[in-house]
Parts: C-alpha cells; sequence; structure tokens
C-alpha cells in the first residue's frame, strides 16, 4: 500500500519543467564535451586522468581475487602437463644452441661493418614490466588498463606496450600508479609501418574488429598474404623493427592485417621508453 | 536533524543504483575469457540504467546516467561525451516507453528494453562514425546489441536483488 503511495504520487509542474530542462542542460553539456574532445584541448585530458586516478584501483581492488584463481588454475595446468612441456623444451633447446653461435657470429661481423660504415646506433631503449588488470572497451574502442606500480613516473603519454610477439599498442594516459593502452585495435590507433620484406611503407589502423587496414601505401608496393609488419620509427614516436601485424588480405581497394596478439590473453606486457624527439627549440631550427 | 537524516537517507537511495551499476562494471572488467567479452562490457549500463528508471525513478535520474557516461567513457577509452550522450538518450527513451507502457510485466519490460537499445545503439554508432567521419563497422555493434538484449535478465535478477536488499521501498518509508 505504502509502494503505490510513493510511485503514483504526482509531481509538481514547476519541477517537471525544471527536471526536462536539467536533461536539455546535460545533453548540452554532454554535446559541448565531445566538441571539446575533437578539437582537443587540455581540459578533457585533465578531466580524464582525475577519473582514471579514482577507477583504475578500483579495479586493481576487484581483481585480486580473480588474479589469484587464474593463477591457481595456470598452475594446476602446468603441473598436468609438466612432462609434454618439458620434451618440448628440450627440443627447442636444442635448436637454440645450434641458432646461438651463429647469432654471436653475425653480431660481431654486424658490429665490423656498423664501423666501417660510421653508422649511428639508435638510442638505447628502458623497457619497464607492467601487468595487465583490466580490459576495457565496447563495440567502439578497445583499451587495456596496466598497473605499472612505483615505475609510473617514467612512463609517458605515447611510449609503445609490447608482449612476446610485438606491438599491442600505445600509452594513452597515465594517472596515478595505472596507465591506459589504447589497443592497435581501437578506432584511433595510427600505427606506421613498413613490411619487413620489401620495405614498403604503410600506415596501419584500427577498426575496432580483430583486422587492421593498411592505408598510404605505394601504388606498386610489393605486398603478399602472410607478410610481417613491422614499425617503421618513422615520426619518432616509436621503436624501428617491432612485430605489429601479419598482412591477411591484399585487395585492390584495400590491404587487411591482422595483429600477432589476443586481447583476451595479455597479462604481462612490456612499456618502451623511447624518447628520440628533439626539443621544441631544436625542433624549430631543424626547420 | 530530520531534515538532515533525510537529505542523507534520500542522497544514499540515489547511490545505490549507481554503486550497483559500477559494481558490476567493474567486476566485468576483470576477466578476459574471450573476444566477444569486450562487447559484454556496456551491457551492465544498458541493463542498470533501464531497470532502474523504470522500476525505481525516485532513484535514478538523469545526472546519475550523466555520471555513467563520463565512466563508461573513460574507462572504455572511448571520445569523452559519447557515451554521455548514448545514456541521456536511452534514459529518455527508456522514461518515455515506461511512461506508456505496462513495464511491470517481465516479457513487456524486456521487449521495450530491446527496442530502447537497438534504438540507442544506432543512434550510438551514427554519432560514432560522425565524430570519426567514417562509417564504423557494424557487426560488433550487431554483436554487441544481442548479447545486451540477451543477458538482460541476467543483470536485472543482480538489481531486483539489491533493489530488495538495500533500498526497497516499504523498508525504507518505515525508516524514515
Amino acid at each position: 500500500m505504502k509502494r503505490q503511495k510513493v510511485l503514483f504520487l504526482k509531481e509538481n509542474y514547476v519541477l517537471r519543467v525544471l527536471k526536462s530542462f536539467m536533461v536539455a542542460g546535460l545533453f548540452a553539456i554532454a554535446l559541448l564535451l565531445i566538441l571539446v574532445h575533437k578539437i582537443d584541448l587540455g581540459i578533457v585530458s585533465g578531466v580524464s586522468n582525475g577519473i582514471f586516478y579514482i577507477t583504475a584501483p578500483l579495479i586493481r581492488l576487484v581483481s585480486l581475487p580473480a588474479d589469484a584463481l587464474s593463477y591457481g588454475y595456470k598452475k594446476t595446468a602446468a603441473i598436468a602437463n609438466v612432462y609434454r612441456e618439458n620434451e618440448r623444451l628440450r627440443q627447442e633447446n636444442e635448436e637454440l644452441f645450434l641458432l646461438k653461435d651463429k647469432m654471436k657470429a653475425l653480431k660481431a661481423e654486424n658490429k665490423i661493418l656498423k664501423k666501417l660504415l660510421h653508422h649511428i646506433d639508435l638510442p638505447q631503449t628502458q623497457s619497464y614490466t607492467a601487468r595487465v588488470i583490466a580490459e576495457n572497451g565496447d563495440a567502439f574502442a578497445n583499451s587495456l588498463i596496466i598497473y605499472l606500480g612505483k615505475e609510473a613516473p617514467n612512463i609517458k603519454r605515447g611510449y609503445a606496450v609490447v608482449n612476446n610477439r610485438g606491438l599491442i599498442g600505445r600509452i594513452d594516459i597515465v594517472s596515478g600508479n595505472y596507465a591506459r593502452v589504447t589497443l592497435l585495435t581501437d578506432i584511433n590507433s595510427k600505427i606506421p609501418v613498413v613490411s619487413q620484406k620489401s620495405r614498403d611503407r604503410g600506415i596501419l589502423t584500427g577498426n575496432n574488429t580483430n583486422e587492421l587496414s593498411l592505408i598510404f601505401t605505394p601504388l606498386l608496393a610489393e605486398l603478399h598474404k602472410g607478410d610481417l609488419l613491422v614499425t617503421s620509427g618513422v615520426g619518432g614516436g616509436l621503436p624501428p623493427d617491432i612485430p605489429v601485424a601479419r598482412i591477411k588480405r591484399v585487395g585492390v581497394e584495400n590491404i587487411t592485417a591482422v595483429p600477432l596478439f589476443s586481447a583476451s590473453s595479455l597479462e604481462i606486457v612490456k612499456v618502451i621508453a623511447y624518447d628520440i624527439m628533439p626539443a621544441a627549440a631544436t625542433a624549430e631550427e631543424l626547420q | 536533524m530530520s531534515a538532515a537524516k533525510n537529505f542523507f537517507a534520500g542522497l544514499g537511495i540515489l547511490l545505490v543504483p549507481f554503486i550497483s551499476i559500477m559494481a558490476l562494471v567493474l567486476l566485468l572488467c576483470i576477466p578476459r575469457f574471450s573476444e566477444f567479452w569486450n562487447l559484454l562490457r556496456i551491457a551492465p549500463f544498458y541493463a542498470g540504467i533501464y531497470f532502474w528508471q523504470s522500476q525505481r525513478p525516485d532513484a535514478f535520474n538523469s545526472i546519475t546516467a550523466f555520471l555513467l557516461g563520463i565512466f563508461a567513457d573513460i574507462l572504455g577509452a572511448a571520445p569523452l561525451g559519447v557515451n554521455i550522450i548514448t545514456f541521456l538518450v536511452f534514459y529518455a527513451i527508456s522514461q518515455h516507453l515506461s511512461s506508456y507502457f505496462n513495464i511491470k510485466k517481465f516479457a513487456y519490460s524486456w521487449l521495450l528494453f530491446i527496442f530502447a537499445t537497438l534504438a540507442t545503439e544506432l543512434f550510438k554508432g551514427l554519432l560514432v562514425s560522425i565524430f570519426y567521419r567514417t562509417l564504423i563497422p557494424f557487426k560488433p555493434l550487431i554483436f554487441e546489441f544481442l548479447l545486451i538484449s540477451a543477458l538482460y535478465p541476467l543483470f536485472t535478477r543482480f538489481y531486483i536483488w539489491v533493489e530488495r536488499r538495500f533500498i526497497h521501498l516499504e523498508e525504507r518509508y518505515e525508516k524514515i
């Protein structure tokens, strides 16, 4: 009886008008936010950082029991497969031993050749290991949240994030001890790449599906199904030669590629700190 | 003293829907079972907004939808404002539907939810396409819509439990 009384209480007319104005006002604010985001003003990143600062530790807290369960499951599975895994590793080890001597000889030869050609090496990159604590996004966006811990002050926006197979994305937001990574598959992702075989350049763009599009390729580019695309290093934002994707289809209209990672299996990633962009004053002088 | 008590009680009632939705969202952020899991993360928002708006309009308003939109945008790396405006549209549609139809019957309620979700998802697709000036692929959009629609009863069960446990009307008015 009491429930009915409350639910069917007649609303004040003035209050109702005010309410509809409030909805209209909120719509206007949302539209304004979209516009501000589009023209990329600093305010939006400030708001994003603030909210990210609050939510990321919460996600970490909730993810702890799930992590423990996942760890337990993986350990059990590993114990069950220990014999088979041992055999596989023994075989792999033998193959690697053969490769090791070859690699040593090549490395020495490379060093001599570089010296002869006065080759300038790229600066050494520093890398930091981080744990994936959440995978986010929907049909329109793809991102990860990683825990950086005390290394957070060393991480900047734009740094490359890789796993054992290759590039997975770039740092988008760093706030507190956490960072958000925009994955290669996200519609905002645009990576300058080069074909490892033919050295033809292009831009690899995400479109929120598991297939990436290769655009801005030369007209007579020699690209084939199965070719590996690696970072070109053009623009200075990413280190060169990191594997990114493998070409899936080469059509007349479009070229598609598949990333080398599966978002659902990412646990530990590496953030590569690569800073070769010149300071503002130097950049002006260079122009 | 009584006014202050009423104020905090009112605030608590408004916080319960928000916290219940965010709890489910945060929970779905963790496990990474398969590729389609990504499309599932927006479902608690839709189910929550629809459920709380239609069943407990006194505990849910447009400001809550707005705040949820901000969190959805930041967590999902979507352009800030896209999910806010989408949730406000969804809120407005569900408000309209619940005032014209009998939402007390679950089958009707679910059907109306599917309709409201479809309209909102199409709107969102259009909005994102305009934002990026490119037509976004429709396959994940449709898949996301199907998942949201199919899992509505599951999420609703949780929200019903929260409503009964924390802010059931009879209990609330007896206390105040």
